[in-house]
Parts: C-alpha cells; sequence; structure tokens
C-alpha cells in the first residue's frame, strides 16, 4: 500500500502532476487503481462535459436561465470526488462544481430540473442554476456571493469533530475567493481549532475577467496556507489522476485529524464566466486554445489508452451512452412541469405564518 | 412555569446568563462562542459558564464576526444548536454576508430539508456612555433577512423565557439585549426552566388615551413617560413588540383601533428604522380608527454621538415621548 508513507510535500514548487501530456504515467510510485476505478473516472469525466454542454444549449434554447460553465475544471473535480466518501463527507462547493456535483452523485434529473425550475427539482426552483445542493448526499446548498460557504464548511467540520464522526468537509472555491474578508476568517477558524476540512481551491486564473496578477501579490494560493498553519499543496488540476492521488492523502490526514488543508489545483475554465459574459473580451484566443489542448479529457483519455483500457470504439460506446442518459434526465425533469409561483411562501418559517399566507393569498388573487 | 415556582431577584444580564446556564445544562447540542465569552464576556453575560461546561461548549473564536456567524451556521446545520456572542451590534456588519446570505434563507433554498437552528445575541443601543457603534441599534437591518427572526426583551423575567424559546426555536434568532437594561433593573427571575412564546406583543401597560408602541430599552422610557401622563390623568396604553420578526401586528391594531391615536418610540434612526414599519401597518390597517396622524418618536438620521456630553439629546427620552403624546391628544 502506499498510504504507509507521505507521498506528497507541501509547499512544491511544481505542480504535482502524474500523467504526463502524452498520457504516460509519470508517477513515483506504482498506481493502485483497478481498471474499473480508472473508467469509472473517465465516465464521471465525460459525463460532466456533457452536462455542461447540455446546459448551455438549453440556456440558449431559453430553457435555462443562467449556466456557470465548469469545462476544463473537470479533472480537478472528478479527482476530488472520487477521494472523498461519498454519502458520508461533506461539500461545500461553489457555482463552478457541475461534475464535482455529478461525480459526487448527484442524480442528473436534479441538476436539470434545478436549472429549468421544474417541479422535479427537489428544493423546488429556490435556487439559481449551477447552485445545486442536496441534504442526502450532504452537499451544502450553494449562494452566489463569494466564498460565503467557507466559514459554513468549518463550522460543520467542527460540529463533525465535536460529535467524532470522523467525517470530513471540503469547501470548493476559485482563487477569487481568496481575497474575500469571509476566506480569511474561515481558514484563520480552521487553523486555530483544527478542524477537519479542506480548502479546494480550483484556480482558473480568472475571476470573470480580472486576472491572477490583479487578484494576488502571492505567488500562489497555496502559499496562503502558511500564514494558517496548515499545509499548502499546488496540483495540475488537469490531471484527474494527480487530484484524485494528492486529495486521498489529504483526506486520510484530516480524517484523522491532523486538521485543516489548502489545496490549489491549477485548471482553467475553456468557456465564459457565465452565459451573460463574453470572455473574448478579456482573454486572447491563442491563450484559451492552448490551455484548450492540455484538456484533463483528452490527457486521460490518453493514458487509458496507453494502459490498454480504452479505444475508439469504447469512446463511441461511452459517448451514446452518457447522451441517452442525459436525454433521459432532461426529458423528465421538463415533463414534470414548472414549479408554481405559490411554493414562494413556503418554508420561509418552520410554522406557516400569518403575514406570509396574507401575501400567498393577496398574490393569487 | 408551573415546574418553576421559585424566583430570585435578577438583572438582565443574570437573567440571560441564567437562560444560557439552563440551555447548556439540558442540551449537549447547545455551545456557546464568541469573542471573549471564555472569561465571561465585556458585560459578563457568560460569567462562570465556562467553568461549569467547559471549553468544549463555551469557548472563545479568532476576531471575526463573519467567521463567528458563518460558522454557527455550519455547526446548525450539521446537527448542533450554536448560540453565538457578537460583541456589539453594532461590530455585526462584517457578518452581515453571512446574515443574508445564508442564514435566513437556509430552510426555504433547501425546501426544509437543512434548517439553521441558531441563536445570535448581541448587546444594542445606547444610554451607558458606550461611544458611537458601540450603541447602534441596527434591528431593523435584521427584520430585512427573510427567515430570521429578531427578538428584543425589555425586563429579566422575559428576557430568561424569550432566549431558552429562541434557543429551542427551529429557525434563526436575532436576540438583542438592550445594553441600558443590563444592570439598572432588578426583577424576580424565575429559576430553572421556562419559555415565553415569539411571535407575540404584550400589553406593558393598559390605558385608553393613546397607544405607545416600543421595545426593548425604549419600554422603560415608555412607561415612565405613561406615569408621568397618568398623574395628569391621560391613561396611555404601551405595547411592548418583543419580537419585531415576525411582527405581531394584531395586538398592536387592537390597541390603535381602542384609543385612536398611535406614536411609535424607538432608538434607532429614524429613516427606515422598525418603528417605520410599525407606523405604515398602522396606516394600513387600522386608519380609519385614527384621530391623529401617527408620530415617531426616534435617534436622530445622525450617527449616535461618540461623547458622552450630548449622548443624551440623541436617546428618546420620556420628556420627548410626552411631546409627542401632547401632540397626538392635541390632533
Amino acid at each position: 500500500m502506499i498510504r504507509d508513507s507521505q507521498l506528497f510535500q507541501p509547499f512544491n514548487d511544481e505542480p504535482i502532476s502524474l500523467i504526463g501530456e502524452t498520457g504516460a504515467w509519470e508517477g513515483p510510485f506504482d498506481l493502485d487503481l483497478d481498471p474499473a476505478a480508472l473508467r469509472g473516472m473517465y465516465h464521471d469525466l465525460v459525463v460532466g462535459r456533457l452536462m455542461d454542454e447540455r446546459l448551455s444549449r438549453l440556456q440558449r434554447q431559453g430553457k435555462v436561465s443562467f449556466v456557470a460553465p465548469s469545462a476544463g475544471h473537470e479533472g480537478a473535480q472528478v479527482g476530488l470526488a472520487h477521494a472523498l466518501e461519498r454519502g458520508r463527507d461533506w461539500l461545500f462547493p461553489y457555482y463552478r462544481d457541475t461534475s464535482l456535483l455529478l461525480a459526487f452523485g448527484l442524480p442528473q434529473v436534479e441538476m436539470l430540473a434545478q436549472a429549468m425550475a421544474t417541479r422535479a427539482d427537489p428544493n423546488r426552483g429556490r435556487q439559481m442554476p449551477s447552485h445545486n445542493g442536496s441534504k442526502d448526499l450532504n452537499i451544502f446548498t450553494i449562494a452566489s456571493p463569494i466564498a460565503s460557504h467557507v466559514a459554513p464548511a468549518v463550522g460543520a467540520a467542527i460540529s463533525m469533530k465535536v460529535q467524532g464522526t470522523g467525517q470530513v468537509a471540503v469547501a470548493s472555491f476559485g482563487e477569487g475567493a481568496t481575497s474575500e474578508g469571509d476566506f480569511h476568517a474561515a481558514l484563520n477558524f480552521a487553523g486555530a481549532q483544527g478542524a477537519p476540512v479542506v480548502f479546494f481551491c480550483e484556480n482558473n486564473r480568472y475571476a470573470i475577467s480580472v486576472d491572477y496578477n490583479h487578484q494576488t501579490g502571492a505567488d500562489s494560493i497555496a502559499a496562503k496556507a502558511h500564514a494558517y498553519g496548515m499545509p499548502g499543496y499546488t496540483v495540475d488540476g488537469m490531471d484527474v489522476l494527480a487530484s484524485y492521488y494528492v486529495m486521498r492523502e489529504v483526506i486520510e490526514r484530516v480524517r484523522n485529524g491532523l486538521g485543516p488543508v489548502l489545496v490549489e489545483t491549477l485548471v482553467y475554465r475553456f468557456g465564459p464566466h457565465s452565459s451573460a459574459d463574453d470572455d473574448s473580451r478579456y482573454r486572447p484566443r491563442e491563450e484559451v486554445e492552448a490551455w484548450k489542448r492540455r484538456d484533463p479529457l483528452l490527457r486521460f483519455r490518453r493514458f487509458l489508452e496507453k494502459q490498454g483500457l480504452w479505444d475508439d470504439a469504447a469512446e463511441a460506446h461511452l459517448r451514446a451512452e452518457v447522451e441517452a442518459s442525459l436525454q433521459a434526465a432532461t426529458a423528465e425533469a421538463e415533463a414534470a412541469g414548472p414549479i408554481p409561483v405559490e411554493w414562494m411562501f413556503d418554508d420561509v418559517f418552520a410554522q406557516r405564518l400569518p403575514h406570509l399566507e396574507e401575501q400567498r393569498h393577496d398574490l393569487l388573487d | 412555569m408551573a415546574d418553576a415556582p421559585d424566583t430570585r431577584p435578577m438583572t438582565l444580564v443574570q437573567a440571560v446568563n441564567d437562560a444560557l446556564d439552563v440551555a447548556l445544562s439540558q442540551d449537549p447540542r447547545v455551545l456557546l462562542f464568541g469573542e471573549d465569552v471564555g472569561m465571561g464576556g465585556v458585560f459578563r453575560v457568560s460569567d462562570g459558564l465556562q467553568g461549569k461546561h467547559g471549553e468544549a461548549r463555551v469557548f472563545d473564536t479568532p476576531l471575526a464576526e463573519a467567521g463567528i456567524v458563518g460558522y454557527g451556521i455550519g455547526l446548525a446545520l450539521a446537527g448542533m444548536r450554536p448560540v453565538a456572542e457578537i460583541q456589539f451590534a453594532g461590530f455585526l456588519y462584517p457578518a452581515l454576508d453571512q446574515v443574508l446570505s445564508h442564514l435566513g434563507r437556509y430552510r426555504h433554498r433547501t425546501r426544509g430539508r437543512f434548517t439553521v437552528p441558531m441563536v445570535i445575541r448581541a448587546p444594542y443601543g445606547g444610554g451607558v456612555h458606550t461611544p458611537e457603534q458601540h450603541a447602534d441599534s441596527p434591528e431593523a437591518v435584521l427584520t430585512q433577512a427573510p427567515g430570521v427572526k429578531v427578538v428584543i426583551p425589555s425586563d429579566p423575567m422575559r428576557a430568561k423565557g424569550l432566549l431558552l424559546a429562541a434557543i429551542e426555536d427551529p429557525d434563526p434568532v436575532f436576540f438583542l439585549e438592550a445594553i441600558k437594561l443590563y444592570r439598572s433593573v432588578k426583577a424576580e427571575v424565575p429559576s430553572g426552566h421556562y419559555t415565553l412564546e415569539l411571535g407575540r406583543a404584550r400589553v406593558a401597560r393598559a390605558g385608553d388615551a393613546a397607544t405607545l408602541v416600543t421595545y426593548g430599552g425604549m419600554v422603560e422610557v415608555c412607561l415612565k413617560a405613561a406615569e408621568v401622563a397618568a398623574r395628569e390623568g391621560v391613561e396611555l396604553e404601551v405595547i411592548d413588540l418583543e419580537t419585531l420578526a415576525p411582527f405581531d401586528a394584531a395586538t398592536v391594531m387592537a390597541s390603535v383601533e381602542k384609543t385612536g391615536r398611535a406614536v411609535v418610540v424607538y432608538e434607532a434612526r429614524k429613516i427606515g428604522g422598525f418603528g417605520a414599519e410599525v407606523a405604515a401597518r398602522i396606516a394600513e390597517e387600522t386608519v380609519w380608527s385614527l384621530q391623529a396622524p401617527v408620530l415617531r418618536v426616534a435617534g436622530w438620521d445622525a450617527p449616535y454621538p461618540p461623547f458622552s456630553a450630548i449622548e443624551h439629546h440623541y436617546r428618546p427620552d420620556a420628556r420627548r415621548v410626552l411631546e409627542a403624546v401632547r401632540k397626538v391628544l392635541a390632533a
């Protein structure tokens, strides 16, 4: 087993990478994942990418009001999802985590129903698209204000520590979030109290149009961990296995009570910030094209081919299967029909209060 | 209160301390935290509680209000009953993102699957020479957060019962404690556990000439004004709202329909203060009973003075309340 010793050193200068651009395994240890697990990761990468494309199509068709595309982030996200214990650990995600949520178990129909605000959405259309959550899966429901979920992740982690459950909380966010005061407050709390929490930064170099060098004077996001008394790692987020192995080691460390960790994954957002953004105004096309050549799906597919686990037929089969599944989920979500407006007044408080009932009545009259 | 017949004289500080002690004793999920809470807090509200209940349940946090509230939200989501202290209500502002983005929206956002049964206590208001922001009254801002309850007690006995009800409530509750009342009054407080219902206003003094609608630290000011008026044969009714959100409009309207005259008294800035909501509701619901315009007596629309030499001119007193009463009676 590789778990006997620490494989990765914090505050590394070069990002941790295990698969080369050609798909060759370059890890300093033997791979210990079986073919089914490796194919499962690729499946989740493809599901995330195709869901992302589908949500953008639905947005252009006017069926979805807003999308935060996450293509380019899949490697980091799927690696994280596979390192967590589904249904046990807690996720505090942000709005660019499509692949993470799906790979952690969020049903496709729930994501689509929420995006289209239909009756099939368990949260009754009360959250904007790309802001999912799930009580069943311990997924904190996302809010747009940047970094506002990071301190709640620390509180939840302390609750788990107090109750001795051995669970781990993970908060994910972009590099822009690290500028917020709430981010500092949260990491400082976690360091001071030894919270079982992992801070997972998806550094795609742009907070809408503001680039990394205008966001921070720090050499890396991981370097910020030092000041909070926790280790910080920088990982090649276009490499799903690098994300998986680093997160596996980090989560085990946190689960064993050794305190919080900050992990920075270097990724790139292939699309605009959101469906309301035109990224050609601030990002040179050559830069986008150069990053697309490092596509996490392509790199992992090359790896699988080199391992003798993948070929064109398998690819065609998988894509057809995933598209069929997404098509069926879309149809199911749409068929449920739009949410009724009077649902707006439910669940404001535990009790139904007279003034809200009056307002419901006023609206429907 | 049937099971707790014994009473002891207590200040509001002691009554809140007693309520926290009862809550910590009866429910292991209750955690008490904030800045300097371990040593008792700057107003000594949590005195002795860390020694009795241990550092795991009564503890200091780093100095970050956004962290305190955000962290508490996470604790509540994952099964605890957090009671957070913000040192002064005027220091709450860094945490408003947590309050407005998460605290009160969580139940609605998740269709009641996740809830935030959390209490945030904070001293508020002026009257004891705590300068400027240490004397702020931001309650109206908090009533604008959907899904959040706002409770402001006016005496020790009610403070204890309302705080225990707040801690047991399934929804997030702001519990604001008037600094002026912390040590100025002693009253009999039942020992042990009892609760008072949230969301109910009460008639603090019955009368028929005009209605004073108020809450928190202004209740004693209005009662004093009512005493003075009574000497001149004018009986004022004083309504203590106790809970601002949800607002018990029915009790207020019943009184105004009876007296036909209303003065709303609060110490926050006049513009957009919670008294403006009360006045608007009176106009919406009982305008035909009114025999005079609804008046407000409030803090001025300037920051609370940082110097005690002029502080007493800011906070409404019985004299200003009575001036307004004379106007509505003359109308």
